[in-house]
């Protein structure tokens, strides 16, 4: 399991839930709110261990698609 | 998330500079941002093989340092853009029409406004002007 711990202050909470959303399918994710921080827990689903997805990579991926929802939703993307 | 960490200071680095240089690097580096006392610390790993974190962080250091330099430029130009918006908008409207020229309401304090001199005889704008005191005429 890995945990993502994404700070109010730089990540938008809806471009986070979008973001767990679609990472569904390769993950199981706990979702929750504390201190200022949309805390997510990812463990990898077996079928995608099967298909040679590594943890690591996955919560990353997820981060990285979280943080382009943030700027495209603040409306910093060029 | 693993991988080189970088810390970018608020006061060099606007946060939408930030946000802009990591949108940048999506496609090449994992990103993982966090606040810090000084601005923001972003953790980088390179997604690409033979380029090392350190270069991906690196990459996206440089990015920041030119999306805040154009951040900087375009808020300093925002005036100059302003103004050739607004002389672009007036020009395109075009010289008053008829109606526009008799819905003007000439009063006694714009009647004689006369900024052009079209009113003016010709001797009082290119007749020979008096001598001031203490000149001699030639």
């Amino acid at each position: 399991m890995i945990e993502l711990r994404f700070e109010e202050t730089l990540y938008d909470g809806f471009a986070i839930d979008e973001a767990a959303k679609t990472f569904e399918p390769f993950a199981t994710i706990d979702r929750e709110r504390e201190g200022g921080a949309f805390i997510l827990r990812v463990t990898l689903a077996e079928s995608a261990a099967a298909d040679g997805h590594a943890e690591a990579d996955v919560a990353a991926e997820l981060a990285n698609h979280a943080l382009g929802k943030t700027i495209e939703r603040r409306g910093a993307a060029p | 998330m693993q991988g080189a960490r970088l810390e970018l200071v608020r006061e060099l680095y606007p946060l939408d500079a930030v946000y802009l240089a990591a949108y940048t690097s999506l496609d090449r580096a994992w990103v993982f941002l966090e606040s810090s006392p000084a601005g923001v610390v972003a953790t980088v790993r390179s997604k690409r093989d033979g380029v090392s974190d350190d270069a991906a962080a690196g990459q996206l250091g440089n990015e920041a340092l030119a999306q805040a330099y154009r951040l900087h430029l375009a808020r300093g130009g925002r005036r100059v853009i302003e103004a050739i918006a607004t002389r672009a908008v007036a020009g395109a409207a075009g010289p008053p029409g008829l109606d526009e020229l008799l819905d003007m309401e000439i009063g006694e304090a714009t009647a004689f406004d006369d900024p052009l001199g079209i009113a003016m005889s010709w001797e009082e704008k290119y007749g020979k002007k008096p001598a001031k005191k203490g000149e001699e005429e030639p």
